[in-house]
């Protein structure tokens, strides 16, 4: 999707961003779905679909007036790697952000809370990922991961059914542009 | 007695900068930088096209994209020798133009600026006299009393919820913080304003690059934006126009705000001139290509040895063999098998981990050298080599910054103050108002070669047989960026990314060299141990960007970054 568009669709903003590093094993999991979502289904107007890689505080202009977001990203947690996790605005909010040392370290949460401070903060924040397994400097997702993302995939559509912007399967599925997989 | 204080946000990505000092006498005596991650990055390359390596250079790093993007095509072409039309040169240096003010402005608000300005402090602000103060200082038109007094009253509401929200960890109150209330209000002021104005040249990216954050229109070559101007979804006169309105509005907040702030904010820290010089011998390569060679720029390149402007040697076009046969990476003290310092053509990537080992290898980080000696890059060297060459632009910012600064301090500044830690955040500053009038002029120069019947945005080539070795430079938001390629029969057989913080966070050298981060904190002032803000304020300085960063989300929040005090 064109982030051309991006700012221009008006009121009942929503996107759907897959955060994380395609280089990095699992970490590819949010933008593996966002291509696999873009190629599988039709958004509403006023949807935006990304592979927004990851950049720390510059996600700012991505998440700015958005009425509602959806993250995709792999997820640290005690678990077993593909469980399936979600988190809510308020939970991702608890605790304070990091120090900062580098323009890598402020993340989402630090981008929320800035927004607010300028009332361009998302009301409804949802994150939805699977606990990762390897994050080496390594092209692929695992099969523990392989295996959570139908879950993942299912819990952004019943968001963005609940959002009251669902989407729709295509007539004529695309072949998702996971360029990164491909073999040398 | 001397305390090791160790600043490791070590839990929340995997691995990153690791900064050590030993403080004695309220000094930094010494230091060590240790980049925490183990990458190797360069392996997934082997064996790919070169036409897709571009793709996947861009992935190396999620603020750097674009930037690592360019010096991969770049590096192919040079590899090829292949020209890359006027067309696609200017379509590339407007996104080069704007991508770097968008970054320069995040930098000082979103990293910096909070290392200096006392977010907590502003709630004390008249915002009458802040008015006043800020209408004295530029003809801004968002200085008013009344957005100031609404910036207080957010500011307020946000602390009675109990949180400061992104300003939560900042060392407000620390004895090293010395603005008026009046000042910091204006600082967070344009914090806020910054959000906006960041947005908008991320927009000339997205529009240029058909996407950002990862921009899609390159192409070993030239670029893939169609040109036909009565074409509406191509690159026609409507998008140009929306380009320039975009980059007008930037250049306005670069200009009357950004730099003014940092004029100001510098000015009151004007003792921090005397600190975080470190590495004086600087490199910069030439930017803003004029031609479809590379021979001719806009930036000038070149080094400068010893702190010594005269010293200054250009580097010319992007053939130049003074940068190809002078840049090399040591691994004495970084976690790879063996100690050599090799070309990056040469190299290979064997990790080898040890501990932490002071004397030993203590980083995943190499040591690039450029004849044998470690070099500071960013924009400070940017802005000296171009002050050094007599760029009339950087002269002209420069000189303002200087002047400015130095009426309200009362002194008189040089260039020479410019080595220090706040010398590296005035050149940011120097360097973005001097890349808001390039950005403007690289538009008309696009537009006026449209206007002549040129639509050529891409050369055609072949793969030759054989090997063919190449480098691809590019001047980045944060310095000096190369990518190194080998070629064999249409494959990557070695590709190596000499990357700008690796030549300012690289650890020592086999002579025992230290590299610049390390360098500039000897003798750096440190009031707190458990509050170390001055080592950051020197590390900020550089606007470290090291992970090259993965990104999971961490939901267990555990100690997200700290402080050992040994």
């Amino acid at each position: 999707m064109s982030g051309v568009e991006q700012g221009e669709t008006g009121t009942g903003r929503v996107a759907v961003l897959g955060l994380g590093n395609v280089l990095q094993g699992d970490d590819a999991l949010g933008p593996y779905l966002a291509e696999t979502l873009s190629a599988k289904y039709e958004f509403a107007p006023g949807v935006t679909v990304l592979d927004a890689g990851t950049p720390g505080l510059d996600l700012t202009p991505f998440i700015a007036g958005l009425d509602a977001l959806i993250v995709i990203d792999a997820v640290r947690a005690s678990g077993a790697p593909g469980e399936f996790r979600s988190y809510r605005r308020a939970e991702l909010l608890e605790k304070p952000p990091p120090q900062r040392l580098s323009p890598h370290d402020p993340g989402l949460k630090e981008c929320l809370l800035t927004l607010e401070l300028i009332g361009q903060s998302p009301a409804e924040v949802l994150l939805v990922g699977a606990i990762a397994g390897r994050l080496d400097t390594s092209v692929g997702l695992s099969d523990a991961v392989r295996a959570g993302l139908p879950q993942v995939e299912a819990a952004v559509l019943a968001e963005l059914a609940r959002l009251g912007v669902p989407a729709r399967p295509r007539a004529h599925p695309a072949e998702p542009d996971l360029w990164w997989e491909k073999e040398p | 007695m001397s305390k090791r204080i160790t600043i490791d946000p070590i839990t929340r990505i995997e691995g990153h900068l690791r900064i050590d000092v030993e403080v004695d006498g309220g000094k930094v005596r010494n230091s060590w930088s240790s980049g925490q991650m183990f990458r190797g990055i360069e392996r997934i390359l082997q064996g790919r096209d070169p036409r897709d390596a571009w793709l996947f250079t861009q992935r190396f790093c999620g603020v750097c994209t674009t930037v690592h993007a360019i010096a991969s095509v770049r590096a192919v072409e040079n590899a090829l020798n292949i020209e890359v039309p006027l067309n696609a040169q200017y379509i590339r240096n407007i996104i080069i133009a704007a991508h770097a003010m968008h970054d320069h402005i995040v930098h000082f608000y979103h990293l910096a600026a909070l290392d200096w300005v006392d977010v907590v402090s502003a709630l004390k602000a008249d915002p009458a006299k802040t008015s006043q103060l800020a209408e004295s200082l530029s003809p801004w038109p968002r200085n008013s009393r009344r957005d100031l007094e609404a910036v207080k009253a957010k500011l307020a509401a946000f602390v009675e919820r109990g949180q400061l929200g992104p300003f939560t960890n900042g060392y407000w109150g620390h004895p090293a913080m010395k603005l008026s209330p009046e000042v910091n209000l204006l600082a967070v002021s344009h914090y806020l304003q910054a959000l906006e104005y960041q947005q908008v040249a991320n927009k000339v990216v997205a529009i240029l690059g058909s996407k950002t954050p990862n921009i899609q229109n390159l192409a070993v070559g030239g670029v893939a934006n169609a040109i036909n101007l009565d074409n509406s979804s191509t690159l026609n006169m409507q998008k140009l126009y929306m380009v320039k309105d975009l980059l007008d509005g930037v250049t306005a907040f670069v200009q009357q705000v950004l730099m003014v702030d940092v004029a100001a904010v510098g000015a009151m820290y004007a003792d921090w001139l005397g600190y975080g010089a470190g590495v004086t011998s600087y490199l910069a390569v030439p930017e803003m290509p004029l031609d479809t060679k590379g021979t001719q720029f806009d930036m000038p390149g070149g080094t400068i040895f010893d702190g010594d402007l005269s010293t200054l040697k250009p580097i010319t076009s992007y053939q130049d063999p003074y940068f190809r046969d002078n840049v090399t990476e040591a691994i004495s003290h970084s976690w790879y098998d063996g100690d050599w310092n090799k070309h990056p053509w040469e190299e290979d990537t064997v990790p080898k981990y040890t501990e932490f080992q002071d004397d030993g290898k203590y980083s995943w980080v190499k040591a690039p050298r450029f004849q044998g000696r470690p070099m500071q890059v960013g924009p400070l060297a940017q802005v000296l080599v171009g002050y050094a060459s007599g760029n009339p632009l950087v002269k002209k910012w420069a000189d303002w910054m200087l002047t400015t600064a130095g009426a309200v301090a009362g002194v008189k500044l040089g260039p020479n103050v410019l080595h220090s830690t706040l010398g590296r955040i005035a050149a940011r500053a120097i360097r973005c108002a001097t890349f808001s009038e390039l950005g403007l002029k690289h538009w008309g120069l696009l537009v006026g070669n449209i206007a002549k019947g040129d639509t050529a945005i891409f050369t055609p080539w072949e793969y030759p047989k054989g090997e063919q070795r190449g480098f691809g430079f590019h001047e980045a938001p944060r310095g000096t960026l190369s990518h190194w390629v080998v070629i064999r029969d249409g494959k990557i057989a070695n590709y190596q990314a000499v990357v700008p913080s690796t030549w300012n966070a690289g650890p020592r050298d086999e002579k025992g060299q230290k590299g610049p981060y390390e360098a500039c904190l000897i003798g750096n002032p440190v009031a707190d141990p458990e509050r170390p803000l001055e080592v950051l304020r020197t590390i900020h300085s550089f606007d470290p960007c090291l992970a090259c960063a993965i990104h999971t989300h961490d939901a267990e929040g555990k100690e997200l970054a700290k402080v050992r005090v040994l």
